[in-house]
């Protein structure tokens, strides 16, 4: 393989998580969290850092050991490579974020089934070379965050007026109380997911 | 024989990955777990101190006592001269939608209150969150230590033991005065049985 | 008496108040993929109770049996999820020779219920609320999947008359499933309150 078409595949593993196949809003993965933490910006996105930190690492060690896997053995493996490194996540959150870590609860351990990790484990990782795997799992995590943080992004704006806890709302905005609570998660994911079908529709 | 040897020739990578994994977990936990519990007992301290001001350390007075079918600790804050001049505690009652988990402060006598700091709640936003909010947690402030009741008008202004409760959230303020009226009592009990106080 | 009306308590307030679907937002994989039909939606909540009740039970005793009592709580996610994985694979095993009826019916299903949140969810859950009695967990367990088996069901009938809807193209699918579900999410928001 040359190197140059190396390049091109290498840029396109990486785009296609941010667009093409984002796994929350193409592949309607990892709805639970995209729901769940997005009431405000920040949760949202320290949860896209431990999803980053766990896809990384669990594609890392899957890749590694691709050619040793049993194929009845293989989910097991992956699981087992899922939780510990969900683990050292929810312990390095508590410790560096306490405040965090109070706010996001059992979602942090709940990375663990996220079907996007164990979908990627199996789709890519356990197929392909180290690196490849490695950006595959940046472009995945940053699809990720991307489409939690647009969700987090309106909830805040329209539920407090504030982004990332500063104002930017005049001072005449009302509060929409609704958008932090579970209606307004539904709500904000389905248009959302709406536009992009509008979009897409469009341009085909 | 045949059958641990068939046994290690499948599994050996994923026995050898479960040792790996388990030391690296053992090492993650014994690094971060003194920092995590210096986190919890920070973050309690911070409400307790936002409580009782002129406290500058706070230690345990009554360890695991049990009120109300719960565990909690009561703990003694002192200031620069080591004088105690506050007790504070961790309260759990059950909220409109969850469990709701305050941090309850009073004066070194035992005779006002100071107040109250959300630990944990659930309450819908809009309504029933507003415990958080300073105008009805100050009606607790210097309130006196007995029973409160619950009222739907009055001063809020007015340090009594007549709590106004949140407009469209009547059980999450009830919720918060019966944390209050069950918790109060007790630990005066317990501190008077103690030999804390008088 | 009071005992048993604490349970009962327990048990309606974990499948209309706190109903992992609609508040927690736990298994909405499942809960989009195959609400579309109301017997197939019937036949994944039924799997779901039965292995939630199951899992939620057994994680409770390993973890107050031998993860607290020597002080491994660190690996309490791993031996949960390996927990969830084993029983899942128990279950499918037994059905498949014992039922094959049953098998047939919701057999497709099991091996999805591995990575359904709803279960580890619970199992978290159990920890999070400190349950401290053996039956109120069981109790617990088998409120959360007949929670899970309402909102479904629920959802798959609608979606049954939203068939004959006009919807808009874009909005089709998925994003008018989210926004019922928003809208279902409200009118679960009547029973908080019920208890306490």
């Amino acid at each position: 393989m040359s190197s140059n078409t190396n390049t091109i595949s290498l840029g396109s593993t990486f785009s296609r998580g941010i667009w093409k196949e984002n796994p929350v809003l193409r592949l309607l993965l990892g709805m639970c969290p995209t729901l769940a933490v997005t009431g405000a910006l920040k949760p949202a996105i320290t949860m896209s850092i431990c999803v980053m930190f766990v896809l990384t690492c669990s594609n890392i060690v899957v890749s590694l050991m691709r050619n040793l896997l049993k194929p009845h053995l293989r989910i097991m493996m992956f699981t087992l490579t899922i939780a510990t490194f969900v683990t050292i996540a929810d312990l390095a959150v508590k410790a560096f974020a306490y405040e965090m870590s109070q706010t996001l609860g059992p979602y942090i351990p709940l990375i663990i089934v996220n079907c996007i990790i164990i979908g990627r484990a199996e789709a890519c990782a356990s197929k392909n070379n180290l690196v490849v795997s490695i950006v595959d799992a940046i472009g995945m995590s940053v699809g990720f965050a991307l489409a939690l943080c647009a969700v987090a992004a309106a909830r805040e704006l329209l539920a407090a007026g504030t982004l990332m806890d500063f104002s930017v709302m005049p001072d005449k905005f009302v509060p929409w109380a609704a958008m932090s609570m579970p209606v307004g998660a539904f709500v904000v994911l389905g248009l959302l997911l709406g536009f992009i079908n509008a979009i897409t529709n469009k341009s085909s | 024989m045949q059958i641990v040897k068939f046994f290690i020739q499948k599994s050996w990578l994923l026995l050898i990955a479960a040792f790996c994994f388990g030391v690296l977990l053992a090492v993650t936990n014994a690094v971060l777990s003194p920092m995590i519990e210096k986190n919890r007992i920070e973050a309690l301290n911070q409400k307790m101190r936002h409580l009782i001001s002129d406290a500058n350390t706070f230690e345990p007075a009554v360890e695991g006592v049990v009120i109300a079918d719960a565990k909690t600790t009561i703990y003694k804050g002192l200031n620069d001269a080591n004088e105690p001049v506050g007790f504070a505690f961790v309260g759990i009652g059950s909220g409109f939608a969850d469990k709701i988990q305050l941090v309850i402060a009073m004066d070194a006598k035992c005779q006002k209150l100071k107040g109250f700091q959300v630990l944990m709640s659930n309450e819908t936003p809009g309504f029933g969150d507003k415990i958080k909010e300073k105008w009805f947690q100050g009606q607790f402030n210097d309130a006196p230590a007995d029973k409160l009741q619950l009222s739907k008008s009055g001063n809020i202004e007015e340090k009594d033991d007549t709590i106004v409760s949140i407009t469209g959230a009547t059980i999450s303020s009830d919720a918060v005065v019966s944390v209050f009226n069950t918790y109060i009592k007790e630990v005066k009990n317990i501190l008077k049985k103690e030999g804390i106080i008088q | 008496m009071d005992y048993i009306g604490g349970l009962i308590a327990a048990f309606i307030s974990v499948v209309l108040i706190n109903n992992l679907v609609l508040t927690k937002f736990l298994g909405i994989c499942p809960y989009l993929g195959v609400s579309g039909r109301l017997d197939m939606a019937f036949g994944m909540g039924m799997a779901v109770t039965f292995v939630v009740t199951l899992a939620g039970t057994v994680t409770w005793l390993i973890d107050h049996l031998i993860l607290m009592e020597y002080g491994l709580e660190v690996t309490r996610y791993v031996c949960f999820i390996l927990v969830i994985a084993g029983a899942v694979q128990l279950v499918e095993m037994y059905v498949r020779k014992f039922f094959p009826s049953l098998y047939e019916s919701f057999g497709i299903f099991l091996p999805l219920i591995t990575t359904n949140c709803a279960i580890l969810g619970l199992c978290l859950f159990l920890n999070l609320w400190d349950i401290q009695n053996f039956v109120k967990a069981v109790v617990l367990s088998f409120g959360a999947g007949i929670g899970f088996t309402v909102a479904i069901c629920i959802m798959a009938a609608i979606r049954e008359n939203l068939e004959m809807a006009d919807v808009p193209k874009s909005i089709k699918g998925a994003p008018i499933t989210l926004i019922t579900a928003g809208i279902m999410t409200l009118a679960f928001l009547g029973f908080a309150g019920m208890i306490k």
